[in-house]
């Protein structure tokens, strides 16, 4: 299966589900969670069904196209459900035997993994899915988002589209994946992997990047000020990808990387907070909606999140406990 | 008619090591209850798998057995008058349980005369105690980690999927999170998805065996040994133990199908721990050894279904490795590039603890700790090696090959040391001073890393204590319990004499430049007392596992600042206390601390005037006394605890004697001053072994 052919595969067998599937989002992220399609929808009480692929750029990870395995920018297939439908697992087994991973004729299996996103004060649990012992994706049941509770819980799926379709297609450098017939990654992206390491390792230019780093976060607070959170939320990712060009670069102390997170993270939790006010003022319009996919989950004990979002008073987010601190060599 | 119960949680796969905890949780929860309920029942069996918590009796009764309580009103003179009628208190009582007031009756306490009366209370029936017993086991799952789902408030280790609560055939109403109780349960994932219907809890078992679930832990366990020993067999080797990775294996699967993989035999130039970690670590795949037990390019990985053809997932198994092991060895060769000495100013960009500072700072710390313990323990040959050793001990944290595998810290720095051409007896300490890392784990077969390993460890407690984050309850992110029993077995098990407390101070000493803005809780105990508090509580909890808590406490009351003399006095005293002559010893010394303690505190200090005895039995308790003396201070040098102890039983006749005949409370100021001294004393000739008075005399006549 050509390594498009698995992106229009995947696609299909998750809009036949209901998913909406939307491009890409056109800014820099680490992550598919970062796309305001994950990381703000997952908030609140509407429900939400998306698919998209999501180019992530990782600059600590760039390898100047030397590494069969690492890459500065590789693809995520990210679909987010919620709620998470109470066969979410089924229909993503589903999804790998469209692709050609029969569970009879390999090894299957959900693997603990905890995910957790300091710079979004985000966390959740699930499983990383092993075939053959390969991870092939991420499997989480967000829990925690900008550090608000997710109600209801949404499901999030991300393949990692290079590992799968090295997989399907037997090679082992990801630069051998065919795209299409007759073209492979490698004349696609191994010269935009040469030049983005080389920039991000070597070319960056941290004084301009520390100062875009400080408008960019103070563009999301006024913005954040003037209710505007989704152009806001576009800042606290510019901000997120500087430092992250920066830390690649090597130019924030161990000292001072934690607080560059957290001014990350700060920022991403206003506009969360930003985006639940704004959704409440418009009335959830979503919860208005038929829009399901998958088995809905029945409410047997406690109160429906419609009912939790009532409760919640918006401007102060509930602080997950500080991750505990474990000394390595003690 | 006795029936079984079945409780099956179904649930998205569940993390490995929170399955036999949760059972435990599960069959505790459900014993309980039956037993408050007093519902007889037999056996309670467990079963679990990554997608099952099941819990069966045997025999459960129809209902809770009846039984009559006495219950007590009001008091005797409350509930009658003079004339012995009932007062509007008896009445209200006797209402409350329906009864007349001449059912009344009357039961005398410690307390007095009250008012009783007789009450039936009747069992139960079976169904309605379990229907609520199920419900509280299910959500009292102690996790260590749980998640909410869909749309529900509940939480769980995993979304939970189906649930299964029969008694006999009848189902019983449950409800969890988004699910409601049935009878229907499902087998493996993938070679039996269909849904199926439980008739009777005791056909469990046997139905998830045609289902392809082997649902008994200890089943499963047996059978994945018993074909991975087939499979190393089949594969020319034997496996390598590791009882860890079994247990977690168990638990990753419901039915185990081993594979046997290979890997290109050049990579077994790299050190074969970094070998069995790579396979290990992230894939869970068992290593396979050669009769002289060296490594073999061969792997066993356990797969949870038995695919159609294993060649096809064997590729996928082997690939993943292959990346793993090109990863390992990229480590390896890049991390010798850089000699060890050179990373070690790295350590200074790498937070150790944040008020605490880097690893650097503890690096430089705990070197002029070892230094100074090499000294106090007599070691003094050993510093250059310590000195050496100890700045190069942590290095290895800052290499690549670390850094993707926390687990081979020591063990890189030792292959990096030797690679760099550091002597042996340096790359050997690197190593050792990790050691042990865990409770079964060997100690340090040399000096240099033993005294590493210590200073290592003392700095932790100290720093970590003295700003205030002791461990609490169940939270001790730096492993300080661990720390502290670590300390206690090398101290003696290298049989190193120094004194605790004075290296609890040269370690708080060095730590002192980062303390100084550190402000304590008021009514907080100072570091070094805290420190030493926790030392005597892991002395108690490790040497109560093969002597009575009663003696530890005895022992440890006198001091524990010599560890290997305070373990020399524990086992000089514990064979002795329970022998028949023991008790009386403990009640004569009793004796003399009583009378120490009440009125000692009223007497200055000073010696006993031996002029000043009057009578012949104190004349000559003093002479037995002040020989016993000097021979207990002999033996006590010699570390012949046992010989002191018998130095001590020597003197019972005469102090027995003493007391039957002398007065100590005497009139004469003087006098009995004298002797209230000289009882201190006999007190202290005592305390040199153990502080008596903490041994239970009760127990000891046993």
């Amino acid at each position: 299966m050509y390594f498009q052919d698995l992106i229009l595969t995947l696609q299909k067998h998750w809009a036949d589900q209901g998913c909406i599937v939307t491009q890409s989002y056109d800014l820099e992220v680490g992550a598919g969670t970062m796309a305001p399609y994950t990381f703000l929808h997952a908030l609140g009480p509407e429900p939400w069904n998306v698919a998209y692929v999501q180019p992530s750029r990782r600059p600590a990870d760039g390898r100047f196209g030397e590494n069969p395995n690492r890459l500065f920018q590789h693809h995520q297939f990210q679909v987010i459900l919620k709620p998470a439908p109470k066969n979410v697992q089924e229909l993503y087994l589903e999804s790998l035997r469209k692709v050609g991973l029969d569970p009879m004729e390999h090894d299957i299996r959900f693997v603990e993994d905890d995910w957790e996103s300091p710079t979004l004060g985000a966390w959740g649990l699930g499983w990383e899915v092993w075939c053959d012992g390969e991870e092939v994706t991420q499997f989480t049941y967000f829990q925690q988002c900008g550090g608000f509770d997710c109600r209801p819980v949404a499901a999030e799926l991300t393949y990692g589209l290079e590992r799968l379709a090295r997989y399907l297609q037997n090679v082992e450098s990801v630069f051998d994946i065919e795209w299409v017939k007759g073209v492979k990654y490698r004349e696609v992206f191994h010269a935009n992997e040469v030049e983005m390491s080389k920039y991000a390792l070597h070319e960056s230019d941290p004084q301009m990047l520390f100062a875009l780093f400080d408008a960019y976060e103070k563009e999301c607070k006024r913005l954040i000020e003037r209710h505007l959170p989704l152009p806001a939320y576009d800042y606290a990712l510019k901000c997120s990808h500087a430092f992250n060009l920066l830390d690649a670069r090597g130019a924030i102390s161990v000292t001072e990387r934690a607080n560059f997170i957290k001014r990350v993270r700060d920022n991403a939790r206003l506009c969360a907070e930003g985006y639940l006010q704004m959704r409440e003022r418009l009335g959830y319009p979503l919860t208005k909606t038929p829009w399901t996919v998958g088995e809905q989950p029945p409410v047997l004990e406690g109160k429906p999140a419609s009912d939790y979002w009532k409760t919640v008073t918006l401007n102060k987010p509930v602080e997950k406990k500080e991750k505990t601190e474990v000394a390595r060599g003690a | 008619m006795a029936r079984d119960l079945l409780l099956e949680v179904g649930a998205e796969e569940i993390p490995a090591s929170f399955i036999v905890p949760a059972l435990e949780d599960l069959k505790r929860v459900l014993s309980e209850r039956m037993a408050d309920a007093r519902l007889k029942h037999g056996e309670v069996r467990t079963f679990g798998t990554p997608r099952r918590l099941a819990v069966l009796v045997r025999d459960v009764a129809d209902a809770g057995e009846d039984v009559t309580k006495e219950v007590l009103g009001p008091s005797a003179k409350a509930a009658f008058d003079a004339q012995g009628k009932a007062t509007k208190a008896a009445e209200k009582f006797a209402e409350s349980l329906k009864l007349s007031v001449d059912a009344l009756g009357r039961t005398t306490t410690p307390k007095g005369e009250y008012v009783s009366a007789r009450v039936e209370e009747k069992g139960r029936p079976a169904d309605a105690i379990l229907q609520d017993a199920v419900h509280a086991a299910v959500h009292g799952i102690n996790f260590k980690k749980s998640m909410r789902w869909g749309d529900v408030d509940t939480s769980f280790a995993r979304p939970v999927q189906w649930l299964v609560v029969l008694l006999g055939d009848t189902e019983l109403p449950v409800v969890l999170g988004d699910v409601k109780s049935g009878r229907t349960t499902y087998g493996h994932r993938f070679l039996a998805p269909a849904p199926i219907a439980l008739k009777a809890p005791a056909d469990y078992e046997a139905t998830l065996e045609k289902a392809h679930v082997l649902a008994d832990i200890g089943k499963r366990r047996a059978s994945l040994v018993e074909k991975l020993t087939a499979a190393a067999q089949s594969a020319g080797g034997q496996l390598m133990e590791d009882e860890g990775l079994v247990d977690q294996v168990t638990n990753l699967v419901e039915l185990p199908s081993p594979v046997v993989g290979s890997f290109d035999p050049r990579h077994l130039d790299l050190p074969p721990e970094v070998l069995v970690q790579e396979m290990k670590s992230h894939q869970r795949y068992f290593s396979l050894l050669d009769g002289q037990g060296k490594l073999l390019p061969r792997f066993i990985a356990v797969s949870n279904t038995p695919v159609r053809d294993a060649q096809l997932s064997l590729r996928g198994y082997e690939r993943v490795l292959r990346a793993r092991l090109a990863d390992g060895r990229f480590f390896f060769d890049e991390d010798r590039k850089t000699p060890l000495g050179d990373r070690v100013e790295k350590l200074g960009r790498v937070m150790w603890q944040n008020q605490l500072g880097t690893y650097l700072e503890k690096v430089e710390r705990f070197r002029s700790l070892a230094g100074w313990l090499a000294q106090a323990t007599g070691r003094a040959g050993e510093a250059a090696t310590v000195e050496r050793a100890a700045t190069l001990s942590k290095a290895d944290l800052v290499t690549g090959m670390v850094g993707e595998f926390p687990e081979l810290q020591g063990v890189m720095g030792r292959e990096y040391a030797k690679a760099g051409g550091e002597p042996d007896a340096v790359a050997l300490a690197i190593y050792e001073h990790y050691l042990p890392r865990g409770a079964e784990d060997a100690l340090p077969t040399q000096d240099a890393g033993a005294l590493i390993g210590l200073a290592d460890r003392l700095d932790s407690l100290c720093g970590i204590f003295a700003i205030g984050k002791a461990p609490s309850g169940a939270a001790d992110p730096f492993a300080l319990r661990r720390a502290c029993l670590a300390i206690i077995r090398i101290v003696l098990g290298r049989g190193y004499r120094f004194s605790l407390s004075a290296a609890v101070d040269e370690a708080l000493r060095l730590l002192a430049p980062k303390l100084v803005n550190v402000k304590r809780k008021p009514g907080e105990a100072a570091p070094r007392e805290q420190v030493l508090e926790f030392f005597r509580g892991r002395l108690k909890a490790l040497w109560g596992e093969h002597h009575r808590t009663d003696v530890v406490e005895a022992v440890l009351a006198v001091g524990f600042d010599d560890l290997v003399a305070a373990k020399k006095r524990l086992e000089a005293l514990s064979p002795l206390v329970g022998h028949s002559d023991f008790q009386p010893l403990a009640a004569a010394f009793k004796r003399v601390v009583n009378i120490v303690e009440k009125q000692g505190k009223d007497v200055a200090g000073g010696q006993t005037n031996p002029q000043r005895f009057t009578d012949e039995p104190e004349k000559n308790l003093h002479t037995a006394f002040t020989q016993a003396r000097d021979k207990v201070g002999e033996r006590v040098r010699a570390d012949d605890f046992a010989g002191a102890l018998r130095e001590i039983t020597g003197l019972k006749p005469a102090v027995d004697t003493f007391f039957d005949k002398v007065m100590v409370m005497a009139e004469d100021k003087d006098l009995r001053e004298n002797r209230i001294r000289f009882l201190t004393e006999i007190g202290a000739l005592f305390n040199q072994v153990a502080d008596f008075s903490k041994i239970q005399a009760e127990v000891a006549a046993a």
